[in-house]
């Protein structure tokens, strides 16, 4: 059932809208589209679609940087803690050992640190694993480092 | 999407001629502002002049401020820095607070333009102690060894072989593998 006073009492421009000047609109577009291949660089229904999935897969991407970068770090302290052998699990023991000392450093420091500055990674590693010693940390451990004496 | 066909462009911080690490100069060598002496859009510019102006210019003696009363226009400053960049922006409307924060902030510019920092920390030095290599933890003597070696002959973890635990389990007499 139409309601035809609610069709009929419908308010509607009676003159069209002024529209923007559709040459700076495509500009804008192909302003972003300047570098792709072929087509989608110089013709506007192709280069609007490549353009507007560009631009996802760039608001995408900045959620995933941050997981990528994460893993990066990662994947530096856990190579620094098997080359060293002292901590062979990986780095969420290291990092255990660490925060248990009250050694408040991110991945990103200490990733940071096993690239730049292995001696110190080097000595938090052997942090980490004394503290491993006193407490339940990880299920196997590397050798207790030398020259290490009494508790921390 | 291409550095190049971005509209905001994208770097990493720095500072002229490491400014601030031994001293520091400030970089803003004058900022004009101009206003109307009648309008409504320039009161809050009005009032800055009037109050904060005067205790502003006294505390940054290297940043000359320039007045210029044009009628009928709406508020703008324009600050040039000693690197020969140069800022416009629009006061219009705005109050005396907010006129303050924006000459405040302008006043501690260097006159790179507006980008979006991939970092906010810049270091010529960045490793101290050397970047790690596949020998940095590794022992310094093999520096020092002549070849061949017969201790390092053999492959690393060489586990006994079958035959080997079983004439250690039985005592049979084997022959026994050179070990490491």
């Amino acid at each position: 059932m139409v309601n035809l006073t609610r069709v009929m009492l419908w308010r509607r421009p009676s003159v069209r809208p002024r529209t923007v000047d559709p040459f700076w609109k495509k500009r804008q577009i192909f302003k972003l589209s300047s570098h792709f291949y072929g087509r989608a660089r110089n013709c506007w229904s192709i280069a609007i679609r490549r353009v507007q999935r560009a631009l996802m897969y760039v608001a995408a991407g900045r959620k995933i940087r941050k997981q990528h970068m994460q893993d990066v770090w990662d994947q530096r302290i856990r190579s620094g803690c098997q080359e060293l052998g002292y901590l062979p699990e990986g780095e969420k023991t290291m990092l255990e050992g660490l925060a248990r000392s009250n050694v408040l450093l991110n991945r990103q420091t200490l990733g940071n640190l096993a690239v730049l500055e292995p001696r110190t990674f080097e000595a938090l590693n052997k942090i980490a694993r004394v503290r491993a010693n006193e407490e339940k940390i990880a299920r196997y451990l590397g050798p207790f480092p030398k020259g290490i004496l009494g508790k921390l | 999407m291409s550095q190049l066909s971005l509209f905001v462009k994208s770097g990493f911080v720095k500072a002229p001629l490491a400014n601030g690490i031994g001293r520091y100069v400030p970089q803003c060598q004058r900022m004009t502002l101009k206003f109307c002496l009648g309008w409504g859009n320039s009161r809050g510019v009005r009032d800055f002049i009037q109050h904060d102006l005067i205790e502003f210019v006294k505390q940054n003696p290297g940043t000359v401020m320039y007045l210029k009363p044009r009628r009928h226009r709406s508020p703008v400053l324009v600050a040039e820095y000693l690197n020969g960049g140069r800022e416009w922006f629009s006061l219009n409307d705005m109050t005396r607070e907010e006129v303050y924060k924006w000459v405040d902030l302008y006043r501690t510019k260097a006159g790179y333009p507006d980008m979006h920092f991939k970092n906010y920390q810049h270091s010529d030095i960045p490793s101290i102690q050397g970047y790690w290599t596949p020998f940095t933890n590794k022992p310094a003597d093999r520096n020092m060894l002549e070849f061949p070696q017969n201790s390092l002959n053999t492959p690393l973890n060489l586990k006994p072989s079958t035959s080997e635990i079983i004439s250690k389990l039985y005592g049979e007499p084997q022959e026994q593998r050179s070990s490491r």
